[in-house]
């Protein structure tokens, strides 16, 4: 180094534009550091998830097979004996069988339906008519 | 500068190069010359390929209800060298929990090696209660569970798996390739602790979960059809019994039940003979339900009618050297009385009168001596021998069910045809194969194979058939109160040895209405005894016992009037 060099006085605007560099450097450097840090705790929060997920379903299965085991005939006739419920299917006597709506159907029903509602002309006519 | 400080300096900066140059040799070396087997010495420290296994499919019956599931449970492993400092405390902690001896615990905890097993097939929650007792050394391993909710029931049609998961029997086994999942695999990196880093995990291939098969098959009507199947074997002790219900028009199969039987949850501890589905794999002389095959094919022809006339010799008709016997003597019979009288000496006469040819065609028409494709592993084709094999007297013993052999499954499809106006229905067992989110990856839709008679000699047929389940019949115990059912008995001879003996197959098929058939019913019992064989008094009554509970069930209304015996046993 030149001892004998002159001194030059710090321009502001140099040294502004430094400052300014350093600081975007650092700015740049936190949010990296903060970003990667954000990943992880997404990924680790992901992961968590993933095994509550994952329990669920695993419970939602148990628990499937379960509820088959507790429908089936096997096991509802046989509480339905334990309890001495009396439950048992309808009597031919205790049921009303209608028919399925079909073109039959429909010339029953709906043909008066639409006599009923049908204009007034023809009463007209008649009157017309004596 | 003195030259002492010179020397000095030298030294150190000597050595400083000398240290960096090691440095950047031993880096050199690392990074470089090793580079490929750090590489993978470094990615196994804190990386790995895991594979993930796809769950298998669910099987279901025709509403939905759940048949078979596989669950997510763990085994529990340990690291004796690990645990054996605290074997004691640990073995007391996980005898109650893992439902052990707390000695055999102990000394699987002390054992020798880094590695064993304390048990397998244990549930996530008791997994997280160990997990909550904080022991060191014992770690968890994933496995997958095959649980079927009803244990023996439908054990025949379902089937089962084996240790890889892999099915070995019915449906399990006939649709594997639906049901089991694609596997797939990802790779992760592992921190200090061995935590997965998610962040830096690598998608490979995601796994797929198996595909949900549908069966045709009713939970209820199965639970119908095997309970009366198991008061039957109580009450008539045969060697074995089968039960099939199906739907005539379409060939579904809403129940198929054996005995003896076995619990899907432990196969492994069944015998074999238990496991075999008899309804598929059983080939037996059907007896008189076969006459059923020459008399509709007599019919169709034109051969006969069913006002015709034969005469029954009394019960004894010498042809062709042997003298053929009735279980009953009978004088002229119509064509219609020999079938629901099911007279042998007649279907004899009507098949000697319709020939040889057209005989053994109307068997291939119905299917005999071929697999029926239901699509079951272990099905097999029966027995009917080619035309050249037949001797003089084959013509008169087939009729009757002798010198053929068929499975249950044939002659329930021969039957349906008969009652469905004449066509061949292939069984459908699977209704329909769907992925997890309901979409229909394949659906099965009834499918006829033949139509052996004309819808008119099927009409016929019924006629006559409608008369078996009355007094005047051979089945007055299979009528069904309230309504119009048809059916056909049979009680075969069984052989053993090569000679007939004094054993029994007892069975009835029948299928109401009548005139519009929803059901079709097999019964069959393999040598009843108490003295009661014939098929009328030992199947027939099953067949009715599941006809009245099947109808109500299905919501088939009644032809005529309810007696007042059958509304008092349905209020009971």
């Amino acid at each position: 180094m030149k001892l004998n060099r002159k001194k030059e006085p710090l321009r502001v605007g140099t040294v502004g534009r430094l400052v300014l560099a350093c600081v975007c450097i650092a700015i740049a450097g936190v949010a990296y550091v903060w970003q990667k840090n954000q990943i992880y705790r997404l990924g680790d929060d992901l992961r968590k998830r993933e095994a509550a997920v994952s329990a669920a379903e695993k419970r939602n299965t148990m628990l499937a097979a379960q509820l088959a085991q507790l429908k089936s005939p096997t096991l509802l006739e046989a509480r339905c004996q334990q309890y001495g419920l009396g439950l048992v299917a309808p009597r031919e006597q205790q049921m009303v069988r209608l028919p399925e709506p079909g073109p039959e159907w429909d010339a029953k029903v709906l043909a008066p339906v639409a006599i009923a509602v049908a204009p007034k002309k023809p009463a007209t006519r008649t009157v017309a008519r004596r | 500068m003195t030259t002492t400080h010179t020397t000095r300096a030298l030294i150190v900066v000597t050595s400083l190069s000398l240290a960096f140059t090691a440095l950047v040799g031993r880096l050199v070396q690392l990074h470089v010359l090793r580079h490929d087997e750090l590489r993978l010495k470094a990615a196994a420290n804190h990386g790995e390929v895991r594979k993930r296994q796809g769950r298998r499919g669910e099987i279901r019956d025709c509403h939905g209800n759940l048949l078979a599931n596989s669950q997510s449970v763990r085994i529990v492993c340990a690291d004796p060298s690990i645990t054996i400092s605290n074997a004691g405390v640990a073995a007391a902690k996980l005898s109650p929990l893992l439902n052990m001896d707390a000695a055999t615990l102990r000394a699987k905890l002390t054992g020798p090696g880094k590695y064993v097993r304390l048990k397998q097939k244990v549930d996530e929650e008791t997994v997280q209660r160990i997990r909550s007792l904080k022991l060191k050394g014992i770690v968890y391993e994933d496995q997958y569970l095959r649980t079927y909710p009803h244990d023996s029931e439908a054990s025949h049609y379902i089937g089962f798996v084996d240790a890889d998961h892999k099915g070995v029997q019915g449906i399990e086994a006939a649709m594997n390739q639906y049901l089991e999942g694609v596997g797939g695999y990802e790779i992760i990196e592992r921190d200090r602790k061995g935590r997965e880093i998610r962040a830096l995990r690598t998608e490979g291939i995601e796994p797929r979960d198996g595909y949900h098969v549908v069966l045709t098959l009713d939970q209820v009507i199965q639970h119908i059809a095997e309970v009366e199947l198991g008061k039957a074997i109580t009450e008539f002790r045969p060697h074995a019994g089968v039960i099939i219900v199906s739907r005539p028009k379409t060939g579904e199969i809403l129940a198929m039940g054996c005995w003896p039987t076995f619990n899907l949850n432990n196969a492994g501890a069944a015998p074999a003979n238990a496991r075999r589905n008899r309804c598929i794999s059983d080939v037996a002389e059907p007896g008189s339900t076969f006459k059923i095959v020459n008399i509709s094919g007599a019919l169709n022809d034109g051969t006969v009618r069913l006002s015709d006339t034969f005469q029954c010799e009394s019960g004894a008709w010498l042809y062709a050297g042997r003298i053929l016997h009735d279980a009953h003597p009978y004088g002229i019979l119509t064509v219609e009385q020999i079938l629901y009288k099911s007279s042998n000496i007649g279907a004899a006469k009507i098949a000697v009168k319709m020939g040889v040819g057209r005989l053994y065609e109307y068997i291939h028409r119905y299917g005999f001596g071929r697999k029926t494709g239901i699509g079951l592993p272990g099905e097999v084709s029966g027995i009917a021998h080619p035309l050249a094999n037949w001797t003089k007297l084959s013509i008169t013993r087939i009729p009757m069910g002798h010198e053929i052999a068929a499975t249950p499954i044939q002659m329930l499809m021969a039957m349906n045809a008969i009652c469905n106006g004449g066509k061949l229905m292939k069984p459908l067992v699977v209704k329909r194969v769907v992925d997890g989110n309901g979409r229909v990856i394949l659906e099965n839709q009834p499918q006829p194979i033949g139509q052996p008679i004309a819808p008119a000699a099927s009409v016929l047929m019924t006629t006559a058939l409608r008369k078996v389940p009355t007094p005047d019949g051979t089945a007055a115990r299979a009528a069904v109160d309230g309504y119009d059912a048809a059916g056909k008995t049979g009680t075969a001879q069984k052989i053993e040895g090569g000679q007939y003996v004094r054993k029994y197959y007892s069975s009835f098929i029948g299928y109401l209405p009548a005139n519009d058939p929803e059901i079709s019913i097999l019964v069959s019992l393999d040598n009843p005894s108490g003295g009661v064989y014939y098929g009328g008094s030992v199947a027939g009554p099953v067949f009715r016992r599941v006809a009245e509970k099947v109808v109500e069930y299905l919501g088939i209304p009644p032809q005529k009037p309810l007696t007042n015996s059958r509304q008092v046993a349905s209020a009971r």
